[in-house]
């Protein structure tokens, strides 16, 4: 671990971590969003943690929804320039736009807005349900159970990558097993997967270029940015960040959700009986059951709700504390799948405001109405314990549903 | 009733347009188009939750 920092006052020094702390490690049946929105809310709006990523970076928590606000509006104060995915495989460059900061970073979004924009959204619904279906018909042909992750979410957010790249369908599973490798695996297995990955981009970029039809990686090759084409550099640090930036995330979203209705059986049966409540219903999962801490790096020194903050210092805002803050929103404990005003921060706030965020909530939304419409009444399988965890995106495993008789 | 509309300040989640996409219009990038909103008095509780929905505060109310 780090030495503190001389200007980080004692007082505001934290012992919870989202990597170590209980309920953070893989722990039985767990609720690590409630956990850590309780463990950091009990203190002042601002704390200091030693142990802010898996490699035990100290970081300043923003536990309330106002200050990651403010913070995450100014992208120019806090930084979001950094490299951690090329560094983990022994590279060094940025993931566009994740890691760019303004301005250059508006420039990458009005590029890309239009192609995930909620009306760009409307029209991916019948393919992202012809998914859907798909997999949960399979489930049923096999029997009356199944592990909702391997079988069901993870699969599910891979395939809409792939169709949003034009890759054809029986390549799913070898992606499937690629992506799981490099988010879930040994530092090894991450870097050979992440080359695989890569090295399928750029091959799948030269075939565009040689060959253009109407696709992602067409208009990709197509488009000007700053006046000129992309760099093939650049196509691939944006290209790769569309594939992992969606599947965790939306896996573990799913995951939660079904949790959730396998635990509370009256959610489940009031879901199922009026389906037109799932679209609200989402929201509020996604409230509850966020997932990411966005981090940031501050350029210039600055105070914040009254703690200073120096140049260098790294800041982090865990959306699933914000989204429990009592003074953005009533009763947060309570999950109340009708809930209105709910201005939540799942997918963060200001100019990093997740760019899948439309396909996203159309993944959810769609999953679950077809997963509740063709599976019968579910319970987390007897003898069975779904491990939940914290990090850097929170997740839940092992989430076997039964639905025998 | 009037709704604000903080342009600069839209990030594009579109809830407003999710929740009364007949009040409020976006643009091809997905924000919310300039130009501040007179609300129909028989839309204004739909305008208003959909303001209230805002995450990052670009809407606001004027009586
Ligand atoms: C429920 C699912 C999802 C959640 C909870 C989520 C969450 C987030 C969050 C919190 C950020 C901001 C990170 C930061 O500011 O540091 C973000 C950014 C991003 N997300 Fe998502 N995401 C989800 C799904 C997706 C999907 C499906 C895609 C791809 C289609 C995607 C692509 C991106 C990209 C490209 C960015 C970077 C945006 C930028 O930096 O301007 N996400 N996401
Ligand atoms: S809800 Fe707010 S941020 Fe979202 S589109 Fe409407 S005005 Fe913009």
């Amino acid at each position: 671990m780090e030495r503190l920092p001389e200007h980080v006052p004692q007082e505001l020094v934290t012992g919870f971590s989202l990597y170590s702390s209980p309920e953070m490690v893989p722990t039985p049946m767990g609720d690590p969003q409630a956990a850590a929105a309780k463990a950091l809310l009990a203190g002042p709006p601002i704390v200091y943690t030693p142990l802010a990523t898996r490699d035990g970076v100290g970081a300043w928590v923003i536990t309330r929804a106002e200050d990651q606000r403010r913070i995450l509006q100014d992208g120019v104060t806090f930084s979001s320039f950094r490299n951690t995915f090329s560094a983990a495989i022994g590279e060094s460059w940025p993931l566009i736009p994740l890691e760019i900061d303004p301005p250059d970073h508006s420039a990458w979004r009005s590029l890309l807005n239009p192609l995930l924009s909620p009306r760009r959204v409307v029209a991916l619904e019948g393919q992202v349900r012809a998914r859907a279906v798909e997999l949960i018909e399979g489930i049923k042909a096999r029997g009356t159970e199944c592990d909702v992750m391997t079988d069901f979410a993870f699969p599910f957010a891979v395939n809409i990558f792939l169709q949003f790249l034009g890759i054809p369908d029986d390549r799913l599973m070898e992606f499937v097993g690629w992506a799981n490798d490099m988010l879930h695996s040994t530092p090894e297995a991450r870097t050979a997967a992440a080359h695989k990955v890569l090295g399928f981009l750029d091959d799948l970029a030269d075939l565009r270029r040689r060959e253009p039809t109407d696709d992602f990686m067409t208009f990709v090759l197509d488009a000007d940015i700053f006046g000129r084409k992309m760099t093939p550099h650049e196509v691939r640090a944006m290209s790769i960040l569309l594939f992992i930036g969606g599947l965790d995330t939306v896996a573990a979203a799913i995951g939660f959700d079904l949790y959730h209705l396998a635990r509370f059986p009256a959610d489940q049966s009031d879901l199922r009986r009026n389906p037109e409540k799932i679209l609200l219903a989402a929201e509020e999962f996604l409230r509850a059951y966020a997932t990411i801490t966005p981090l940031r790096t501050v350029t210039a020194d600055v105070e914040v709700n009254g703690v200073l903050m120096k140049k260098g210092d790294i800041v982090s805002c865990p959306s699933m504390v914000a989204n429990r803050d009592p003074m953005e929103f009533p009763n947060p404990e309570k999950i109340d799948l009708q809930r209105e005003d709910n201005r939540h921060t799942a997918f963060a706030y200001g100019p990093h405001r997740c760019l899948g965020s439309h396909l996203a909530r159309r993944e959810i939304v769609v999953g679950l109405e077809e997963f509740l419409a063709r599976i019968p009444a579910f319970r987390i399988k007897p003898g069975t314990t779904p491990m939940t965890f914290g990090g850097y995106v929170f997740g839940v495993e092992n989430l076997i549903l039964d639905w025998s008789a | 009733m009037k709704i604000i509309v903080h342009r600069e300040r839209c990030q594009g989640h579109a809830r407003c347009w999710a929740l009364a996409p007949d009040i409020f219009d976006l643009d091809d990038e997905g924000f919310v188009v300039s130009g501040n909103i007179d609300v129909n008095p028989q839309d204004e509780d739909r305008a208003w939750r959909a303001a209230k929905s805002c995450p990052e505060r670009a809407l606001t109310v004027e009586k």
